[in-house]
């Protein structure tokens, strides 16, 4: 190659020429590209910008939404966990609201509360994970270390809850949750918010020279694109609609707590990496509300459903993950197990839509921060 | 004061969708409006919903009920407005499966739910302008998650040898 270039006598002016004169080159984005996880997008690139996108979907599909039709309650509470690998516990909650629905049966509220506090928890916890993976997608190796540093803190009270650090087992499950929080359980949530709040000290100390300078102006989103492509969650917030469904349909007890929306109206990616930094906080203030208010009473174990039938109906239940909007339909016709189950998450939308769409029109050096200021997860995309 | 507002509102759309198509909405205990209506209205009555303020798409589903010869057709709208969940149901003859998409609607937030239904169900959206496959790849089987599809039946064919003694547990 080199050869037939060096005889027609090129130097790299006229090899862009070359490349310019094309209609355009294929550069794969993933599948096996670091960070990306199971998920790949085809872009044609010409000379510096991106042409086209095509995201390639799949490598994670398992059909989750089949096998649910093929288990009971508490099995599939377990399997919900593996929606999203990264935020499992948010999963679980989704699920067992809907089953919950179903049986038409009021939960405790202690439980209500212990759902709540894992539920944010996990919030922060994904939201720790996207900043690791975001710096690194940026070459700022730094962050990523220090953002999975903490990540480790809010694992071990995990594992010291639930019994698993990734996968909680379907610790948020039908009927409320698996068990009660073991003694000492809120000191050590006290003093892991202590530990969040300085990290999010160090991610803003960190900020003018590395986010901010890569994502500023970076695929912006505007508002009518957000909407008309199905975006949720902080990737709607941060192009200026404050809907967030803790608020707007409240599940659990998020009625009675005080939290503010971080909303931006740029739509860039700096402006969805604002609203997540913010939601940390905000999630950190729920978390202290929750602790506060926890009923004293002990919870009685929940007794597993293995034999029983779910009542015949349907629903369709919404919860705000951290990555946005997450959905069950439930069909039951008076069987052990689910008749349909449908399950909505909020990346088939950012990973499909909404990424082919900003990346078209970028510059190659810009796709891996549009591409991670999504915080994608190809888990609860593919099913 | 917001859960008032959202019921008011709630009870008006319900009162504007009876008078419209005829019908009597269910409201669910959570507070989510239900309706139902036949395979010619469907595409009016997600029109109506749209002029509503239904601008969110969250979800499209299909239900299959091989025994009656037919498949639901599930769209959950939302709308950042009136804050109220609206599902409309609409049952379609299973035989010939094609109904008109939605895309025009609510473009490619209700297309690539179109685009995945159409791929593990097979339902056809005409107007739908993508409906590339997905998930799968080389597949040539029927759409997977069809009632009638044994997916364990296929897999123990598929991946499992009868005559291996250590595979035979999956054949007993």
């Amino acid at each position: 190659m080199r050869q037939t270039l060096a005889s027609r006598g090129t130097g790299t002016e006229q090899i862009a020429e070359g490349i310019e004169a094309r209609d355009g080159y294929d550069l794969y984005f993933g599948p096996v590209h670091p960070g990306s996880g199971n998920f790949g997008v085809k872009l044609t690139i010409r000379g510096e910008e991106v042409v086209a996108a095509r995201a390639d979907p799949g490598y994670l599909h398992r059909g989750f939404e089949k096998l649910m039709e093929y288990r009971t309650p508490m099995q599939n509470a377990v399997l919900s966990d593996r929606l999203c690998i990264l935020e499992s516990l948010n999963w679980n909650l989704v699920h067992a609201e809907a089953v919950d629905r179903l049986y038409g049966e009021e939960i405790p509220d202690r439980a209500k509360y212990i759902r709540v506090i894992m539920a944010e928890l996990s919030r922060i916890q994904s939201h720790i994970i996207w900043y690791g993976v975001l710096s690194k997608a940026l070459g700022f190796d730094t962050g990523f270390k220090v953002a999975f540093g903490y990540r480790d803190y809010v694992l071990d009270l995990f594992e010291f809850v639930t019994g698993g650090r990734v996968y909680p087992a379907g610790y948020i499950c039908p009927g409320g949750v698996r068990r009660d929080f073991p003694d000492g359980t809120k000191k050590r949530i006290e003093d892991l918010l202590v530990k969040m709040e300085t990290m999010v000290r160090e991610f803003e100390a960190y900020d003018s020279k590395t986010i901010s300078a890569r994502c500023q102006g970076v695929g912006v989103l505007e508002l009518d694109d957000a909407l008309r492509l199905g975006a949720t969650g902080p990737v709607l917030r941060a192009s200026g609609l404050a809907a967030d469904v803790r608020r707007d349909a409240p599940y659990e007890v998020y009625d009675d707590l005080d939290f503010d929306i971080p909303v931006r109206e740029e739509g860039d990616a700096y402006a969805r990496s604002i609203v997540r930094g913010e939601e940390i906080e905000e999630s950190i203030k729920i978390i202290r509300q929750a602790l506060d208010r926890l009923p004293a009473e002990e919870l009685p174990p929940v007794k597993p459903r293995v034999a029983g039938k779910i009542p015949e109906g349907e629903v369709y239940v919404r919860n705000e993950i951290a990555r946005g909007e997450a959905a069950v339909y439930m069909r039951s016709v008076g069987e052990s197990h689910p008749y349909r189950c449908k399950i909505r998450g909020p990346d088939l939308l950012h990973m499909i839509p909404v990424l082919e769409h900003l990346l078209v029109g970028a510059e190659v050096a810009d796709v891996p921060a549009i591409y991670w200021s999504l915080n994608i997860c190809p888990a609860d995309m593919d099913r | 004061m917001a859960a008032m507002e959202s019921e008011r509102r709630r009870a008006e759309l319900l009162e504007r969708i009876g008078s419209r198509f005829d019908i009597e909405p269910r409201v669910a205990e959570d507070g989510t409006v239900w309706i139902s209506v036949g395979e010619q209205d469907l595409g009016e009555c997600l029109a109506f919903a749209k002029r509503e303020g239904f601008d969110h798409c969250s979800a499209i589903s299909v239900t299959d009920w091989p025994g009656e010869e037919a498949f639901e057709l599930t769209y959950h709208l939302w709308s950042y407005d009136h804050k109220v969940l609206l599902t409309v149901k609409s049952r379609i003859d299973r035989g010939k499966a094609t109904v008109d998409s939605a895309v025009p609607l609510w473009g490619p937030s209700a297309g690539i739910h179109e685009r995945e239904l159409h791929e593990l169900f097979g339902v056809e959206f005409a107007g739908n302008p993508d409906l590339a496959p997905l998930f799968l790849e080389n597949w040539d089987g029927p759409p997977p998650f069809r009632k009638d599809f044994d997916w364990r039946d296929y897999v123990r064919k598929e991946f499992y040898d009868e005559a291996n003694p250590r595979e035979q547990g999956y054949w007993d």
